[in-house]
């Protein structure tokens, strides 16, 4: 069923609940869409999630203040989690057969979601032999999926977990026009990429703008070596993509491509698009480019001068993934300003869709600073935002971005049970993530670190009868 | 709003020429001693401050700014930075921060650029001053760092050459090698004739082979004879060892940088009463050299008695070593010691007189913060150097200001 199910379909129902029934459906009841077909032809059968929850206990946490993800803030709520999902959401629950966690005014949020890390690609250490992030040998390489190159080891994976991470994006590095595929996960180390996979989640395409793809084949003296030769790599890519959807759609017997695979499935709406993109200038190209080939640009990754195509990014559908605060290491994250979050999220009537990433092992831990950051910077610019809005951009905002939303990325009634409670206000630098729940098991809990993950690579390393760290 | 603010600089600019005294009344005050805040006035006069103490009462011509209990703490000072030596990294024309001809007696002073944007950036951030350091390269000795003062004036107030900055750890050939290096280079400085030093390093196969200057071994010596301040990036616990041992038998003034894996050598360290310079927040074990790499590292340091200062990860935001602070309070840092160990313990470590600490007597930088100065999302309200309230104005400010009005012209036209 797995196989016939495409995203795409079922999106187009613009349902929720139907989205989510549709997973358990037979294909002719997604409709009738013309993806359908080309849908069995191009979403690939091999490496599926086999993704489990752990075993979850029920659970009810009361007293709680929530930011919901949704741009509300609750004060004294209760959430019920049962049998691994948000079963309830309100005061004074009656509650039967659960444990009580009094929360006693600390704060619940849903998981953190962050829509670029290079988790597993590019693990720790950061040694030659498991970097594993760039097929740097041509400049198209879409055929590479990045989860083929994961660590599953990653010590990152358990750093981030303590920071409140249920769910990321795994994505190629960005030497490449197009890098590859881009996998989504649950934040539960496995020996098996598959086991960590989240459910029905949607491949990306990597794409990549500007100073990396020229510098590194430009400096082979292959092409790009100009952003007009980035530009006219992805054209051709798209151009021959284009032909072997279209011969898949005609019913010709095409030999499968792995490349095209990728790309068809882009221009087939199954795969997303998340575009690493520092310049405004460029941005606007790739949406010229998007229209001459006809797909959806997802989210522009590092999108540091955003906020300068702000309403374009909005009118478009387009998120944009910012830091907090990084600039200048090169010319083209030369033109950072603190409130790009802010303006962006606040562009036409406050329809932008922003989102904090981390593109980093240390930032991923803390994406609720990098939001507070940023809320401080856009309301000194004279926006008015709250921290309700702001959870936003790292939980509703990459959930979407990664197709995830009708699954997670906020605490409403049927979503997966991943939730956070904080110590404090998760907006401030002294609170931390006491309890992880991922699909309603409690991955961590920092007042037991016995009973927290350890990945293999930690056990007994410096001491044969400790973990790398113990706490 | 930035009409508002901008009203407000240019108050304050033209009362600072006019008005030699500035009284900041009821302010939370933190020192920078690693004590706890109180509240207090500081009478500032010609830059430098005059009094702190309960109740000043302001004559009729002083400048009065009311603080109402807002925290006030020293200017911050970052222990390591680009700043003034890199404007954009990648592009290695915009940088000055490493020598081709030279090691250990690279000195950047010179080439301090005082119109760099990093400048009002990290001033708007709380950073007053900064050690601007040599990056790193396979030699042990990077370089000599100096200390400049963020005022953005052309007439560049700083310190040449304040401390050696250097690296011991993973390198592509043995540290066994490193470390013999590091021991001979000093013993041949502390022993060379300073008459004679070019003949002399012709004579030494090892200066040959390096192709060590006159300015090289002269940095050198200075470790030993002036105990220059040596910064030495170290994380694996053995080579903490390592360092320890050195700073023993040569008498070094050593500060080690980084130190992930310093709890494993937790009392060794402590008891060579050697200061660190550390990011909290890097908790990766990036390399086989940091396997102890922990949340952990700032509390544990702190406990045992060792002064800590902050360095952070990424270029051009040094700002950023208080969120770093920040976080190691979070995980059981001592409040009043972090703030010292970015205001008087880099003053004091790295020589810097008169600046790092709110005394009387010292220059009057400082900054008021419209909240908890180790929580990310508060800023400074205003940034004061030598007394005169600095404009928190940047590059970033203007280009926000571009792109956030509803306008129908080209933005090229609103400036």
């Amino acid at each position: 069923m797995d196989g016939v199910f495409t995203q795409k379909g079922c999106e187009m129902i613009k349902s929720n609940y139907l989205v989510l029934f549709c997973a358990f459906l037979v294909v002719s009841s997604c409709g009738e869409s013309t993806f359908q077909e080309t849908g069995q032809k191009l979403r690939d059968q091999a490496f599926l999630s086999t993704y489990q929850p752990m075993v979850s206990e029920n659970v009810v946490i009361v007293n709680a203040n929530m930011f919901d993800g949704l741009g509300n803030e609750y004060k004294d709520f209760d959430i019920l989690i049962r049998d691994g999902k948000i079963q309830e959401i309100g005061q004074n629950l009656v509650i039967d057969g659960a444990n009580i966690i009094d929360a006693e005014g600390k704060w619940v949020t849903p998981g953190i979601i962050d829509i670029h890390s290079h988790m597993g690609v590019y693990p720790a250490p950061g040694v030659r032999t498991s970097s594993d992030g760039n097929e740097a040998t041509a400049p198209v390489t879409a055929e590479v999926w990045a989860e083929h190159s994961v660590w599953t080891q990653d010590p990152q994976f358990v750093l981030a977990l303590k920071g409140g991470i249920t769910s990321f994006h795994v994505l190629p590095g960005s030497a490449n026009l197009m890098g590859g595929r881009g996998t989504t996960f649950k934040n539960v180390p496995s020996n098996s990429i598959q086991a960590m996979k989240f459910p029905e989640a949607p491949h990306s395409l990597k794409m990549a703008c500007g100073e990396n793809p020229k510098r590194v084949y430009g400096s082979r003296r292959q092409s790009p070596s100009t952003r007009m030769g980035n530009m006219a790599g992805y054209r051709k890519a798209w151009i021959d993509a284009q032909e072997y959807y279209e011969d898949i759609k005609d019913g010709k017997d095409v030999k499968r491509d792995l490349k095209n695979d990728t790309l068809a499935g882009v221009l087939s709406g199954e795969i997303t698009v998340q575009n690493h993109c520092y310049r405004a200038d460029e941005m606007m190209m790739m949406i010229e480019m998007s229209k001459e080939f006809n797909y959806q640009i997802m989210t522009f990754h590092h999108a540091v001068e955003a906020y300068k195509v702000a309403d374009a990014l909005a009118e478009n559908g387009i998120c944009a993934a910012m830091w907090a605060d990084w600039w200048g290491f090169k010319h083209e994250a030369y033109d950072m300003v603190p409130a790009n979050i802010a303006i962006v999220d606040q562009a036409r009537g406050g329809t932008g869709c922003a989102i904090v990433h981390s593109d980093d092992a240390v930032g991923i831990q803390h994406l609720n600073q990098e939001a507070a950051k940023a809320i401080a910077a856009g309301n000194q610019a004279g926006y008015n935002i709250s921290q309700a809005r702001a959870m936003k951009w790292i939980t509703y905002n990459p959930a979407k971005a990664a197709g995830i939303l009708d699954q997670t990325g906020t605490l409403e009634v049927g979503k997966d049970a991943d939730v956070v409670l904080w110590s404090g206000n998760p907006f401030s630098v002294y609170s931390k993530a006491e309890k992880v729940f991922i699909d309603g098991a409690l991955a961590f809990d920092r007042e037991k670190p016995e009973l927290n993950p350890v990945t293999d690579f930690e056990l007994g390393i410096l001491n044969p009868n400790n973990s790398r760290i113990e706490s | 709003m930035r009409k508002f603010l901008l009203s407000l600089t240019i108050l304050f600019s033209f009362s600072s020429f006019l008005k030699a005294e500035l009284l900041i009344t009821q302010a939370n005050v933190h020192i920078g001693d690693g004590a706890a805040p109180f509240t207090a006035d500081i009478l500032i006069r010609d830059g430098i401050i005059q009094k702190i103490a309960s109740n000043i009462s302001p004559q009729s011509n002083w400048e009065v700014l009311e603080a109402n209990g807002l925290n006030v703490t020293p200017g911050l000072i970052s222990p390591t930075s680009n700043i003034g030596m890199v404007e954009i990294n990648a592009l290695d024309d915009t940088r000055d921060d490493e020598s081709s001809l030279l090691k250990s007696g690279f000195s950047l002073f010179h080439a301090f650029n005082p119109n760099s944007t990093l400048i009002p950036w990290n001033r708007s951030n709380g950073v007053t001053g900064t050690i601007s350091s040599p990056s790193g390269s396979a030699f042990p000795f990077w370089g000599m760092g100096s200390y400049f003062l963020l005022d953005a004036s052309m007439k560049i107030t700083g310190l040449k050459d304040v401390a050696m900055y250097g690296r011991l750890g993973s390198s592509s050939g043995s540290r066994a090698e490193d470390i013999l290096m590091i021991e001979s280079l000093l013993r041949l400085a502390a022993s060379i004739d300073l008459e004679n030093i070019e003949d002399e390093l012709d004579d030494s196969l090892l200066a040959t082979k390096l192709e060590l200057q006159p300015e090289d071994i002269l940095a050198i010596r200075r470790l030993i004879s002036e105990e220059l301040p040596f910064v030495l990036e170290t994380n694996r616990a053995a080579d903490i060892l390592q360092a320890i041992r050195l700073k023993e038998t040569y008498g070094l003034n050593l500060i080690l940088e980084s130190v992930e894996e310093a709890p494993l050598v937790l009392t060794e360290l402590a008891s060579a009463n050697i200061p660190v310079i550390i990011d909290p927040m890097d908790n990766i074990p990036d390399s086989f050299d940091e396997l102890a790499s922990s949340l952990d590292l700032a509390s544990i340091l702190d406990k045992a008695g060792i002064v800590i200062m902050f360095s952070t990860q990424r270029s051009h935001n040094y700002h950023l070593m208080r969120q770093g602070a920040g976080n190691a309070v979070a995980y059981g840092m001592n409040y009043n010691h972090a703030i010292r160990g970015m205001t008087k313990a880099v003053a004091d470590i790295f020589r810097i007189p008169n600046r790092g600490s709110i005394a009387v007597g010292n220059y009057a930088d400082l900054v008021i913060w419209d909240g908890d100065p180790l929580e990310p999302s508060t800023l400074p309200k205003y940034v004061y150097i030598n007394g005169k309230n600095m404009d928190l104005n940047t590059r970033a400010t203007r280009l926000t200001e571009r792109y956030s009005k509803e306008t129908d012209k080209p933005r090229v036209y609103l400036h």
